[in-house]
């Protein structure tokens, strides 16, 4: 069997998947036993701009036009597209002003020099494309990428855990900040595969990960009111790394 | 059932001897807020006035995670090592959480044995110990703040001492290896054991009314309570992971990056996950919340009395303590009962 043909492609972000990828030392070289990786422009100097590839894997969210058009081009290329973290998944931390017009939030942090380029509300992948599997997480988990690489290489579409971060911390059987400490936690309504990683040092979730499928945004919200949160704290928690995910945006529209 | 006592300021020597029969675990506290249970080397560590440990003892006997067999393409199937042979001592497990263990024991004792969890039961000795109900405690409504057997020692805290309640000859084993520890009982224990008896239920102030609860629920099954509660409820898990009886687990498989070999695995399910009913072919016989948490309902109070003749909660108050939503079994149950008089 030939090994299947890669691309790891970054729109806008902070190249922290392409890094996490790098920092798989130790498995580094069973991956490259495993997968062709032909464009990897973080990694390699060589790349191949044409080829078909079996896998895309795209991290970043589109904030700028010529992105739209790569990840098009990419998409065509590409049997199947992987987004990688919670800004290729949900728009990321790039999103969280989208309710503000580009023109304004450019004005604001580059001044004149802003106008020299174009840029657009951030958007998550799927907002233009097909996304076949989503892996989020900011940055997304190790773990969680190496074991959808080897799904992938089985020919299965990896199975992550869709509950929420709630779920993990349970289990690691941490004092629950949220209600013992009426901490402004996002556990609830986030989806696990961090291992609770915030809640397990004593910091409440901040939501990195985006939202779980079927987030009960309503509910989280009401519970974060009673604990005394306004409701500007809570939205701009809730907007930090997932603005553009469809259940925080229904919520917002109906309050 | 024999009878002795134990004068407090023995526990120490006791819990040293103990370790002859195994690893001891028992409920520490991590923080002030919870408690849980864990391997300890010294008496001291022990938090004996625990209300109840953030996760049940069940965590040892059903891990959160667990493997089942490795995989791999040459050799087939190999069984992971479990530790089979360690034995290992639960010690200072309420009343409830051993009607849990028992109620674990009759569903992995059915028509299919889990041998897997019976290996690690039998490994495992339980010591019982006393203790006083908080406001989200309704054991005495479920019939479980009292416990005849599933126990190897059961220590009543009467002040000065613990009555300590001799159940099986591994018990008695223990008892005879540090006899010097351990008094008779005289009348004045007695008197003391029923005041304390009685002065422990005047702490209950939760109850739910089980009389015909499971033709209550029949008649209730489309009551608007359950899109409420669907409404609140965030399918966040934490009431089932939390809970002694919820035994549903998952089964995956995590592959090797050999792209050859892989393990199988299970994790503990919870029939709030919105994929918990998903099936082949992309139906959910649950997709709406409602129905979920509905079914964690029946389950526990209508499902189970069917099948085993009583109900699979025991009154430990955790799923009322861990619900962000403030979701309140109890509150529940009082609800569909007065609605269905209404
Ligand atoms: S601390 Fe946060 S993540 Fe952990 S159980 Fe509480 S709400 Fe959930
Ligand atoms: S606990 Fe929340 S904020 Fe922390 S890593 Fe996990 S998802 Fe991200
Ligand atoms: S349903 Fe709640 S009260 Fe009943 S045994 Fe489970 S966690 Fe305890
Ligand atoms: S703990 Fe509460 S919110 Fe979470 S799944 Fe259970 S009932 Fe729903």
């Amino acid at each position: 069997m030939s090994k299947p043909k890669i691309g790891i492609f970054g729109m806008t972000g902070c190249a922290g998947e392409q890094i996490v990828i790098l920092n798989c030392e130790d498995e580094l070289m069973d991956i490259l036993k495993l997968l062709d990786i032909r464009s990897f422009h973080t990694a390699m100097s060589k790349n191949d701009e044409k080829c078909s590839l079996d896998i895309a894997f795209v991290e970043g969210a589109l904030v700028h036009p010529e992105e739209e058009i790569s990840l098009k081009e990419i998409r065509k290329r590409s049997r199947l597209l992987i987004a990688l973290g919670t800004c290729a998944v949900w728009g990321g931390v790039a999103a969280m002003k989208n309710e503000v017009s580009r023109q304004r939030l450019k004005d604001i942090v580059y001044g004149s020099p802003g106008r020299i380029f174009k840029s657009i509300p951030a958007q998550p992948l799927h907002s233009l494309v097909k996304v076949d599997f989503s892996i989020s997480g900011c940055p997304i988990e190790k773990e969680q990428f190496l074991q959808a690489v080897a799904s992938l290489v089985h020919g299965d579409i990896p199975v992550l855990p869709k509950y929420a971060v709630c779920t993990e911390c349970k289990i690691n059987e941490n004092t629950c900040l949220l209600l013992e400490k009426s901490e402004l936690c996002l556990g609830p309504i986030t989806i696990a595969g961090c291992n609770a990683r915030c809640a397990n040092c004593g910091i409440p979730c901040s939501g990195c990960r985006g939202p779980v499928e079927e987030a009960n945004i309503a509910s989280e919200v009401e519970i974060l009111e009673e604990r005394g949160f306004t409701l500007r704290d809570i939205y701009n928690q809730l907007r930090t790394f997932a603005g553009p995910a469809e259940a925080i945006q229904t919520h917002l529209a109906k309050r | 059932m024999q009878i002795v006592k134990l004068p407090k300021q023995n526990l120490d020597k006791f819990i040293k001897s103990l370790s002859k029969f195994g690893q001891i675990y028992a409920p520490i506290k991590k923080d002030a807020n919870t408690s849980l249970f864990s391997k300890i080397e010294d008496s001291s560590q022990i938090d004996l006035g625990y209300n109840r440990t953030l996760l049940p003892p069940k965590k040892y006997l059903l891990p959160p995670i667990d493997s089942m067999f490795r995989f791999s393409a040459e050799a087939g199937y190999e069984e992971v090592e479990h530790g089979v042979d360690e034995k290992s001592i639960l010690f200072g497990v309420h009343s409830c959480d051993i009607h849990g263990l028992r109620i674990l024991d009759l569903v992995f004792s059915g028509r299919y044995v889990d041998n897997h969890y019976f290996t690690g039961r039998k490994n495992t000795s339980i010591i019982g110990l006393s203790c006083i109900p908080d406001d989200m405690c309704f054991c005495r409504s479920m019939g479980t703040d009292f416990v005849e057997n599933g126990f190897d020692l059961f220590l009543s805290d009467i002040d000065q001492s613990y009555l300590v309640r001799i159940a099986t000859s591994l018990g008695d084993d223990m008892v005879r290896a540090s006899q010097s520890l351990f008094k008779e009982v005289g009348k004045e224990e007695i008197e003391k054991h029923k005041k304390k008896s009685n002065e422990m239920q005047k702490h209950f102030k939760t109850d739910i009314e089980l009389y015909n609860l499971p033709e209550i629920m029949d008649l209730e099954y489309e009551s608007k309570t359950w899109e409420e509660i669907g409404e609140k409820c965030l399918s966040c898990g934490s009431c089932s992971m939390v809970c002694p009886t919820c035994y549903c687990y998952d089964v995956f498989d995590e592959l090797s990056l050999d792209g050859k070999t892989g393990e199988r695995k299970t994790r503990w399910d919870s029939c709030l996950f919105e994929d918990y009913a998903l099936v082949a072919g992309g139906t959910n016989f649950r997709s709406e919340r409602s129905a979920r948490v509905k079914n964690r309902y029946f389950h526990k109070h209508r499902g189970f009395v069917a099948q085993y003749g009583k109900p699979s909660c025991v009154g430990c108050g955790r799923c009322i303590q861990s619900c962000p939503a403030k979701i309140n079994v109890v509150e529940v149950i009082t609800k569909i009962r007065s609605d269905a008089y209404v």
